[in-house]
């Protein structure tokens, strides 16, 4: 354990001191501060609405879980990617292997290092954040709404953390440093980028929707034909279509694909479920609606299963890159 | 004297790759011992498996009573490394660096401090114990490692090629350290290095291994006598002028193998006994030696002998 506490502080040290983590950091307070301060117009403009609101941002705006989603996996995966591989390509690696530490001691003291860092980034973000908006709001969250911005932050950390055990298990794994970002990008732009326009294409492909069933009979304006969520404008505006039931199933359809593509993303997952627990509903970068205030026990027992993911996702990629580190071979120029 | 490294058939194979072969071989406590080999022959290898830091495919070794595989924990407490290349941290200072190794050791603070001063200390480098490693030049970086090598209190310490790249005063500082730490304070040194003369006199025992196999075991006193003595011995003698006919009765005298005249020298090839009979042929010649010098075999003749010996099979 002296030797995990021994590495984890001095790469807390070397985190804290290093100018990634703080542009990264820096950047993500200004853009917090920016998202809670159009919270807090949002919230005089809504007479009523819930504290919990500056983490929302305004409509047609951009949010602190949106920052997250897009931030997250890159802070997580700067700090990690080259966590490992580093040390072997400056051959400190076989120096602090070579004192009488377990060799675990290494991977975990780096891991305890990066989540110290991340958590004291999420925690920091949103206390600032909070330290903002009371004094402009004039009023301090309710217990209830306290209890969401703890479940936020926890849920914000457990989300970084993952990123950070891919990136430590990508440098684990790969020797050389420059594989390792590449990889690390190529992880944070399928699941934030690629992974929305895979699960749009594929749902198109495998759930074809019903020929010509779009355009279908027109409805009087004044008296609707359909129940409300069987009517669609069509695309040129004005006069109103209903829309056959065959149609409206495959929407379905293709839509329940695509949001189960979409959840094989943590970004997915994490958006879902921090919007859940805030009680908005989040449709990417700038479009997001209130929906009903869940309570925060309605929003965890929703989402539990998404949560659960993000924790088993992150411990399996921590214990794959400990296993891998164990397995490594010290050889000459290591 | 009791053996602080001792290896039984050690072998580490990577793949098909025989890195070290069948190693035997032991080194006694205070020895200075010499591991010579061209490059790519297993030395690096065979340290980092006496480190307990690579395990090995077959064999055995023991280190500082310690089994390697077993033990390796035990043996990095005891034993250090100070790998070919610096492997400190560019962005700390020597002190942080050394601190560092030090609570790694699980060393006390006052404990740790002082030991940090004290090594800085041995090793010349206090005045530049709050500069960064990065601002260091290679002689001193190395000197740094050295002082890190010595934090835990080792009873064996491992030397990587340590003047690899150093300029010769440099090279001569190191040296004198290593010769420094094994007479004052005991420690037994292993030293791998290309420059054969450094290990020449600075070794007590030496090893060569080419392609993972050890080809010879001996000490710098049995290696002395085979450089200097026997059918090999060669003198040279520097002579006022070189009388017709000395060369061919030279070749006459009992003991001389051959006598060869290479610009002012005069090179007689032959043993020890046969020295006095030369001197007085020469004198009776009428000539004068102006200088009598034994000609004793580098050890570079001697590593490239049995080199090439292995090569040839």
């Amino acid at each position: 354990m002296a030797g995990t506490m021994t590495v984890a502080s001095k790469e807390l040290r070397d985190q804290f001191g290093s100018r990634r983590f703080l542009i990264l950091f820096g950047l993500i307070v200004v853009l917090g501060g920016l998202s809670a301060y159009q919270g807090v117009d949002f919230i005089r403009n809504n007479v009523g609405s819930s504290f919990v609101y500056i983490f929302s941002g305004a409509r047609m705006s951009f949010s602190f879980i949106q920052i997250m989603v897009f931030f997250g996996p890159i802070l997580g995966l700067a700090l990690g990617f080259d966590a490992v591989n580093k040390e072997r390509i400056n051959g400190t690696l076989s120096m602090v292997l070579g004192q009488p530490i377990y060799r675990d001691s290494v991977i975990n003291g780096k891991f305890i290092a990066g989540a110290v860092a991340l958590t004291t980034l999420a925690f920091s973000t949103i206390a600032i954040m909070c330290g903002i908006t009371i004094p402009m709001l004039g009023f301090a969250p309710t217990l209830e709404e306290a209890l969401k911005i703890v479940a936020l932050t926890l849920l914000t950390t457990v989300y970084l953390l993952l990123w950070l055990s891919l990136g430590i298990l990508y440098s684990t794994v790969f020797k050389k440093t420059s594989t390792s970002i590449l990889f690390s990008i190529a992880t944070w732009m399928t699941f934030s980028i690629v992974l929305s326009i895979l699960a749009a294409a594929l749902s198109s492909a495998l759930v074809p929707l019903p020929a010509g069933d779009f355009i279908g009979t027109p409805v009087a304006p004044a008296v609707p034909a359909a129940p409300d969520d069987q009517v669609r404008p069509n695309f040129q505006g004005g006069q109103r279509f209903t829309v056959s039931p065959e149609y409206m199933e495959a929407m379905q359809e293709r839509q329940a694909l695509q949001t189960a593509i979409q959840n094989l993303s943590p970004t997915q997952l994490y958006q879902i479920t921090a919007s859940a627990i805030l009680g908005v509903s989040s449709f990417g970068f700038g479009r997001q609606e209130f929906a009903r205030t869940a309570t925060l026990p309605e929003a965890l027992a929703n989402n539990w299963a998404n949560i659960a993911v993000l924790a088993v996702v992150m411990v399996v990629a921590f214990a794959a890159s400990y296993m891998a580190f164990l397995r490594i071979e010290i050889r000459p120029g290591d | 004297m009791e053996n602080v490294v001792e290896t039984r058939k050690l072998t580490k194979a990577y793949g098909d790759f025989v890195a070290v072969n069948e190693l035997d071989m032991e080194v006694k406590r205070g020895e200075i011992f010499g591991f010579l080999g061209p490059n790519g022959a297993g030395k690096t290898t065979t340290i980092l498996m006496l480190m307990g830091l690579s395990v090995p495919t077959k064999g055995t070794a023991i280190v500082a009573g310690h089994d390697i595989v077993e033990e390796s924990r035990e043996v990095r407490t005891v034993a250090s490394v100070l790998p070919e290349y610096s492997s400190l941290y560019g962005d700390l200072t020597a002190w942080e660096n050394l601190d560092y190794i030090g609570k790694l050791n699980d060393q006390p603070k006052e404990e740790r401090e002082n030991r940090v001063a004290e090594m800085l200390d041995i090793v010349g480098m206090s005045k530049w114990a709050d500069s960064k490693l990065e601002s260091f030049s290679r002689g001193m970086k190395q000197r740094v490692g050295i002082a890190s090598a010595l934090m835990k209190n080792p009873q064996i310490m491992f030397l990587d090629e340590p003047t690899i790249g150093l300029d010769p005063v440099a090279t001569k500082e190191v040296r004198e350290l290593v010769l420094k730490l094994n007479r004052e304070k005991g420690l037994t040194v292993v030293l791998t290095s290309h420059l054969l003369h450094e290990v020449q006199v600075t070794c007590s025992k030496i090893g060569i291994i080419n392609r993972g196999k050890l080809i010879l075991l001996e000490s710098m006193e049995n290696l002395n006598r085979i450089m200097s003595g026997g059918e090999d011995r060669r003198v040279e003698f520097i002579l006022t002028d070189t009388p017709t006919d000395l060369i061919k009765d030279l070749e006459g005298i009992k003991g001389v193998k051959s006598v060869t005249q290479e610009n002012n020298g005069l090179y007689v090839y032959g043993s020890v006994d046969s020295d006095l009979e030369v001197s007085k042929t020469i004198v009776s010649h009428g000539a004068y030696i102006l200088m009598m010098k034994p000609r004793e075999h580098t050890l570079e003749e001697i590593f490239m002998k049995y080199y090439d010996q292995e090569v040839a099979g």
